[in-house]
C-alpha cells in the first residue's frame, strides 16, 4: 500500500518505531464506545498505531504479532450487507493468525425464519472465540452477546453504535494531526440514522475534541444537544473554522421528499464542495466512513483531494484499529 | 431632491400610530420624508411632481397574503397582467400567490420565472409561496431550500391541508431551518369529506352535506403540537370559526410563533347566505354560523387574528353555474378587500389604524416583506383612499376578470383613489 501520511505525523515511519502493549478492556465484549474510559480508548489507539505503522510500511505481519490470535476462530456474522467492514475485520483477524469464517446471514437461515437468538444458540454450539456482529436493529448485538460464550465485537448495530469505525476515525486523525484534544470536528449529514455519528460523538468528545453536528432539521435527533455537541442546520456556518469535516452517507430513500426533498437540493444545502469547504480551517481535513454518494453529500473534487481527503487512509487504518480490538478481546477472556 | 410630493393627505401609519394630516416625500422609490401639516413652499416648488391628496387617507399599500393566480394554467380566467392590475386598483401593492397553479409552483425555476414576468408587467408586486409538497399531494416534501433561495416568501400546501402528521412535521422542520413561515389551510379533509356547506341547521334544512366547523380547529390544534416540536413560524390562513380563533389565542398566550388571517366573507357573511343555493356563497372554508362570524370579528379586534387577506380565487362562471354541491368553491376578492375591511371601521369594530395594520403592516411582517409603514426609508408602496365614498358592489365592474363575488349588490363605503408601487403610480381613478 502507498504511504499517504503527510510529513510530520506522529509516527516516524521506520518499523517498528512505535511500541505499545496489547490494549486492555474491562468488558468481555466490545459493544460500544459509550462507557469506555479514556485509558481504554487510548490503549486501543496506541496499539492500533503500532499495527498501522506496519500496514502503511509493507503490511507484513510476523511473529509474535502474527501469532496473537493463532488457534482462535473469528466468526463474521453480518445480518446486514457489508463489504468494507467485513473484509476489514477478516484481514485484521488473519493478520493476527486467527481462522476466519464469514457468515452472510442476510442470505441464510434468517431468511428461513430463524430468530436472532436461535441463530446465536446454533453458532454458539460451534464454539467460536470471537463474534463480529452487524445487525440493522439497534441493540441486537448486545442482545446476542448475552446468549453466547464468545467475545462479541459490534460491527454496527442499527442507529446505535459502530465502535470500530469511531476508533479507526480517531486513529486516522491522531496519526495525521498528532492529537484529538482541542480539535474542532464537524460531523455532517444524516445524524439521526447514523451509528457512526453516535460512536464518534462519544469517542471524540471523551478525548477532548469539540464536536459540532451539521444536518437538516429533519435529520437532527431530538435532544442530541444533551450529548455535549453544538448543532447547526447550515453547513457553511457549521464548518466555520473546523479542523476536521466528517461527512456521513445519506441513504437514497431519505432523498425522495421524505427526510429531505431531493438529491440535488441536499447537495445544494448540505453537500460538501470546494466553495463550502473554504469556510473550514485552511488545513482542514475531510473524512467519510464510506460508501460515498458522490454528488450527494460530497463532490468528487473534494472527496479525491489528495491534500485534504483522509477517506482512503481511513480504510487503511481500519484494519489496524480492528486488529487492536480483536487482540484486546482475545487476551481478555474471549478464548476459552 | 424629491421625485414626488404627496400632500394634503390624512396620513395613516399603523407602524407609528400616526393619524394626522400631512405630506410624504418620495425619492428613488423610497419614502424620504413624512411630516404633519402643509409642506413648506420651497418643497412644493422643488419637487419634480406634486399630488394633492384632497384630504383623503394615504396609507401603506395593502399586502394581500392570500391570492390564487390562474396563471399559469388557466390564463383565460385571469392572467398575471390582469391580476396585478386588478390588485393595484384595489389598493393592493403586493400580492402573495398560492402554489395552486397548473403546473403547481413546486420548483425554484417557476418562482424565478413568475417573478421575472411580474417585474416586466409592473403593477402590484408579486410574491410567491412555494408548494410544501410535490404537486401539493401532501406526501413528498418539495424542494423548499431551492425555492427559498429563489425567493419563496413562505411555504404552503395551498387549499389542501397536509393530513399526514409526519410529512407536516418534516415540512415544519424545514420551514424552521429555512426561516420561512408555513401557511396552512386548516381543514381535516377526512372529516369534511363530501361536505357541501357548513354543518348545522341550515345544511340540514337545505339537504346539503355538512362539513363540521371542528375540522378547522382539529388541524390547528394538531399543528400547534408540531410547532412546539419544530419551532417553525406557523400561519393559519382564512380562519373562520370560534374554535380556531380560541386555539390561536391560546397559542399566542403561550408565546408560540403563530399568526392567523381571515378573509372578508367570514366577518361579513354567515351560512344563511347559502339558503338560496346561490353558488357565489360557496367558499372554502364554508360560510359559518353567526356565532362564528361574531367570534372572527372579536378576534380581529383583540389582535388574535393578525391579518385580513382577500382569498381571491378566479373561478370560471361555468364552474359556478352548477347545483350548490358540485359548484366550485371560491370567489373574487381583490376589488372588495379594502371596502369590506372598512365596513368593520364604519361599524366601530376596528379603528382605521387597526384596519390598516390588518391589511398592510401585519401581513408584511409575517412574511418579512417591505412595506406596511409610512416611515422614512420605507418603500414607497402607497394607497390613497376615501373612507367615506360610497358605491355598490357590482362584479361586472370589477377590475379583476374573475367576476364572482358573494357581495354582489352590497352598498359599501370606502374606495381607492390611487396607488403607487415604489413611488410609481400603478392606479388612478378617473
Amino acid at each position: 500500500m502507498t504511504d499517504t501520511r503527510a510529513p510530520g505525523h506522529a509516527a516516524s515511519g521506520a518499523m517498528p518505531a512505535t511500541t505499545a502493549p496489547p490494549a486492555q478492556l474491562s468488558s468481555r465484549h466490545f459493544l460500544g464506545i459509550e462507557g469506555l474510559n479514556p485509558l481504554e480508548i487510548n490503549g486501543l489507539l496506541d496499539r492500533g498505531n503500532v499495527f498501522a505503522d506496519i500496514i502503511q510500511n509493507n503490511g507484513l505481519f510476523e511473529p509474535p504479532l502474527s501469532d496473537m490470535l493463532r488457534g482462535l476462530t473469528v466468526l463474521n456474522l453480518f445480518f446486514e450487507n457489508s463489504t468494507r467492514t467485513r473484509v476489514s475485520f477478516e484481514l485484521a483477524a488473519k493478520n493476527l493468525g486467527a481462522s476466519v469464517l464469514n457468515i452472510n446471514v442476510a442470505g441464510s437461515s434468517v431468511k428461513k425464519g430463524e430468530t436472532l437468538l436461535d441463530t446465536a444458540t446454533t453458532l454458539n454450539a460451534m464454539h467460536p472465540h470471537i463474534l463480529v456482529v452487524r445487525h440493522n436493529c439497534s441493540g441486537a448485538v448486545q442482545l446476542l452477546s448475552q446468549h453466547v460464550d464468545a467475545a462479541v465485537i459490534n460491527g454496527g448495530d442499527g442507529r446505535h453504535e459502530h465502535p470500530t469505525q469511531a476508533l479507526l476515525d480517531a486513529l486516522t486523525i491522531k496519526r495525521r494531526v498528532g492529537r484529538i484534544e482541542g480539535l474542532k470536528i464537524a460531523i455532517c449529514g444524516d445524524i439521526a440514522n447514523s451509528r457512526v455519528a453516535r460512536s464518534n460523538i462519544h469517542l471524540l468528545s471523551t478525548l477532548g475534541a469539540e464536536i459540532r453536528l451539521v444536518c437538516p432539521a429533519t435529520l437532527l435527533p431530538v435532544a442530541v444537544d444533551s450529548m455535549g455537541v453544538e448543532i447547526f442546520t447550515d453547513l457553511e456556518e457549521g464548518i466555520e473554522g473546523v479542523d476536521i469535516v466528517m461527512m456521513l452517507r445519506l441513504q437514497t430513500e431519505r432523498m425522495e421528499g421524505t427526510e429531505t426533498p431531493s438529491q440535488r437540493e441536499y447537495f445544494n444545502l448540505f453537500g460538501l464542495d470546494r466553495n463550502k469547504l473554504m469556510r473550514a480551517a485552511p488545513q482542514a481535513l475531510i473524512m467519510h466512513p464510506g460508501p460515498m454518494n458522490r454528488g450527494v453529500e460530497i463532490d468528487s473534487a473534494t472527496a479525491d483531494d489528495v491534500e485534504k481527503s483522509l477517506i482512503r487512509t481511513q480504510v487503511e487504518i481500519g484494519v489496524a484499529a480492528r486488529m487492536a480490538c480483536l487482540e484486546a478481546l482475545a487476551g481478555g477472556g474471549g478464548a476459552p | 431632491m424629491t421625485d414626488l410630493l404627496l400632500h394634503n393627505a390624512r396620513l395613516l401609519d399603523p407602524a407609528q400610530a400616526r393619524d394626522e394630516t400631512g405630506f410624504v416625500r418620495i425619492t428613488d422609490g423610497t419614502i424620504t420624508g413624512v411630516d404633519a401639516g402643509a409642506p413648506p413652499s420651497e418643497l412644493l416648488t422643488a419637487a419634480a411632481q406634486t399630488y394633492d391628496c384632497g384630504g383623503a387617507c394615504l396609507a401603506p399599500g395593502l399586502i394581500d397574503m392570500r391570492v390564487q393566480s390562474a396563471d399559469p394554467g388557466a390564463e383565460h380566467l385571469e392572467d398575471l397582467a390582469t391580476l396585478l392590475r386588478a390588485a393595484a386598483s384595489g389598493g393592493i401593492t403586493s400580492i402573495v400567490t398560492l402554489p395552486d397553479a397548473n403546473p403547481v409552483i413546486d420548483d425554484a425555476s417557476m418562482i424565478d420565472s413568475l417573478t421575472l414576468r411580474a417585474n416586466r408587467i409592473g403593477g402590484a408586486r408579486l410574491f410567491l409561496y412555494g408548494a410544501a409538497t410535490r404537486r401539493l399531494k401532501g406526501k413528498a416534501m418539495a424542494e423548499l431550500g431551492l425555492m427559498a433561495d429563489a425567493g419563496a416568501v413562505g411555504f404552503s400546501n395551498g387549499t389542501r391541508t397536509i393530513m399526514d402528521s409526519l410529512v407536516m412535521r418534516r415540512v415544519l422542520a424545514y420551514c424552521g431551518m429555512l426561516d420561512r413561515p408555513f401557511i396552512q389551510h386548516c381543514e381535516d379533509h377526512h372529516l369534511t369529506a363530501g361536505g357541501e356547506m357548513n354543518e348545522g341547521e341550515t345544511s340540514t334544512r337545505l339537504g346539503l352535506i355538512g362539513a363540521p366547523a371542528e375540522a378547522e380547529a382539529i388541524i390547528i390544534d394538531r399543528d400547534l403540537h408540531l410547532v412546539r416540536l419544530s419551532g417553525a413560524r406557523y400561519h393559519a390562513a382564512h380562519i373562520s370559526t370560534r374554535a380556531a380563533a380560541q386555539s390561536i389565542r391560546r397559542a399566542k398566550d403561550e408565546g408560540l410563533p403563530v399568526t392567523a388571517d381571515t378573509a372578508p366573507p367570514y366577518f361579513m357573511l354567515n351560512e344563511l347566505s347559502a339558503s338560496t343555493y346561490d353558488t357565489a356563497f360557496k367558499l372554502a372554508p364554508p360560510l359559518r354560523s353567526e356565532d362564528d362570524r361574531q367570534a372572527i370579528i372579536e378576534a380581529l379586534a383583540d389582535g388574535t387574528i393578525d391579518a385580513i387577506a382577500s382569498d381571491h380565487i378566479p373561478v370560471d362562471g361555468d364552474a359556478k353555474a352548477q347545483p350548490f354541491g358540485p359548484a366550485q368553491p371560491g370567489a373574487s376578492g381583490l376589488d372588495t378587500l379594502l371596502a369590506m375591511t372598512l365596513s368593520l371601521v364604519h361599524r366601530d369594530h376596528l379603528s382605521l389604524l387597526r384596519a390598516m395594520e390588518l391589511l398592510s403592516l401585519a401581513p408584511g411582517s409575517i412574511l418579512d416583506l417591505a412595506g406596511g409603514t409610512l416611515g422614512e426609508g420605507a418603500v414607497a408602496d402607497l394607497v390613497l383612499f376615501d373612507p367615506q365614498a360610497s358605491w355598490v358592489v357590482r362584479a361586472a365592474d370589477f377590475a379583476s376578470s374573475s367576476r364572482v363575488t358573494p357581495f354582489e349588490g352590497l352598498p359599501v363605503q370606502g374606495r381607492v383613489t390611487a396607488s403607487w408601487v415604489g413611488g410609481v403610480p400603478v392606479f388612478q381613478r378617473d
